[in-house]
């Protein structure tokens, strides 16, 4: 039977685009037929629901309950894949719970496939996150997240001081999210649908939509950017190598 | 199944006759068809707009609102004929725009046509444009134009390579005769008793050069 796989997606700061990078793995994981499961620890609103809500639940991560509700069904759950989308400020506190419970033991052991999407804000103050993250990666797969769908003049920082923050992490990788059309993120936001299915000009239901050629080539072509990036880190290989064998048929 | 033609008229450079052409494509068409909409993508040049006001609306490719009213009406299989004037200004970004939101494969799903009428200089920014055009546009949707009264002489071997269609060049004077805002090309030849004049021998191989193309592209499609 394949570990299961969990990945969290997290940063301290609010903001970055946590839930939007969300939102690309579960449409990658479902492109490529990997069954996948979602928590929203964005209590009680759910941004990430709103848009997956038949994979999606939200969760209070510091309550020993809904922790619970996460990490016990994780061999018994059949979704191969958890995502968790770590509302802001709650990434170190999180990872620390992670500590706590032993989770990160199983993870180093080889029990867990444990990644983190560590999403970076322009500020300062997300190179000291790196280094506060650092010391809970043993055994986690670390990808440093650079998000510029939100602002193109993002990441002006030093790049000496950057590489300083980077390189305290062993095997941490890099991803460029790039940047996204205003007016067609928002007509995402608007339509509430994931972005496969914006593009495939779908409502929720499936019904036939009306979404903006123009946009729907703008997600499009963004989408398959973010993808690539997927690709490129080898990200369906987490979840073992009977997967691999998928990857292709969810092109879009 | 029909499908609908989206003629976009275009060149990077400036004063190349580029109006001229989507002004007679697009009288031709309403001659042919009885319809054809057109778009005017300019700001800096005699515009197609103050030729034909009655089909032609302006357009902008310069920011997300103007590209989805232009690009969400080119796209649909209605079969009305479009014309798109597109400026020297807008070339770039209209292409890039094009590229990016999978124009060409969108638009052959949907039943539409788009054929590119590149207007051709010898100058260097020409040759860049239409080497921007080649990787973009599969060669059977992509002509070039060759305007006699601005590319004098033999076409640059670059562009001979492609379909062409040949504009030949009117003496000054009838250049400034048919420049007139008020002189249509169709009503010309309507109202002209003399079928030898050197105008409207022009315009009558023109609109053949027309037909043919459009006869061309049926054909490419059975």
């Amino acid at each position: 039977m394949a570990k299961p796989v969990v990945i969290v997606v997290g940063a301290d700061k609010g903001g970055v685009g946590k839930t939007t990078v969300s939102r690309t793995l579960l449409d990658y994981f479902s492109a490529n037929n990997v069954p996948t499961r979602a928590f929203d620890t964005e209590s009680p609103r759910g941004t990430l629901r709103r848009f997956h809500p038949d994979i999606t639940e939200i969760v209070d991560m510091t309550t020993a309950s809904d922790q619970m509700k996460i990490f016990d069904t994780l061999s018994s759950a059949s979704p191969s894949v958890t995502v968790i989308d770590v509302r802001a400020g709650l990434m170190s506190p999180a990872l620390a719970s992670l500590r706590d419970i032993g989770f990160l033991d199983a993870a180093k052991s080889g029990q867990i496939t444990f990644a983190v999407f560590h999403i970076l804000g322009p500020s300062i103050a997300s190179l000291d996150e790196i280094a506060e993250t650092a010391n809970f990666m043993q055994g986690a797969k670390y990808f440093l997240v650079k998000n510029f769908i939100n602002n193109t003049s993002f990441f002006e920082w030093d790049q000496a001081t950057y590489n300083s923050y980077f390189h305290r992490i062993k095997d941490a990788t890099e991803l460029t999210i790039p940047k996204l059309n205003e007016m067609a993120y928002e007509q995402v936001e608007v339509a509430s649908v994931p972005f496969l299915k914006f593009v495939a000009n779908k409502r929720f239901n499936d019904d036939a939509a009306n979404y903006s050629f123009v946009l729907r080539g703008y997600v499009r072509h963004w989408l398959a950017n973010v993808w690539s990036e997927f690709d490129r880190i080898k990200l369906t290989d987490l979840v073992g190598p009977g997967s691999a064998e998928a990857r292709g048929e969810g092109g879009i | 199944m029909s499908t609908t033609p989206v003629y976009i008229v275009c060149s990077p450079r400036p004063l190349v006759g580029r109006t001229l052409i989507a002004r007679l494509l697009s009288e031709f068409l309403l001659l042919q068809d009885g319809a054809v909409a057109a778009f005017d993508i300019n700001l800096k040049e005699p515009s197609l707009l103050e030729y034909l006001p009655q089909i032609t609306e302006t357009a902008e490719v310069d920011n997300t609102f103007g590209k989805m009213a232009l690009m969400d009406r080119v796209i649909v299989n209605d079969g009305v004929a479009k014309v798109i004037d597109l400026g020297f200004h807008a070339f770039d970004e209209f292409f890039t725009m094009s590229n990016e939101i999978g124009f060409m494969k969108e638009a052959a799903r949907r039943g539409v046509t788009p054929v590119i009428l590149f207007v051709a200089d010898n100058d260097r920014v020409s040759l860049r444009g239409y080497a921007t055009l080649r990787e973009q546009i599969p060669p059977n949707r992509l002509f070039i134009v060759d305007n006699e009264y601005v590319l004098r002489g033999e076409l640059p071997a670059v562009f001979a390579r492609g379909k062409v269609v040949q504009i030949a060049a009117l003496p000054a004077f009838l250049k400034t005769y048919i420049d007139r805002l008020t002189f249509s090309f169709t009503g010309y030849l309507r109202n002209e008793k003399d079928q030898s004049t050197e105008l409207y021998q022009w315009i009558r191989r023109n609109y053949f050069s027309f037909r043919e193309l459009g006869l061309h592209l049926m054909l490419q499609r059975s």
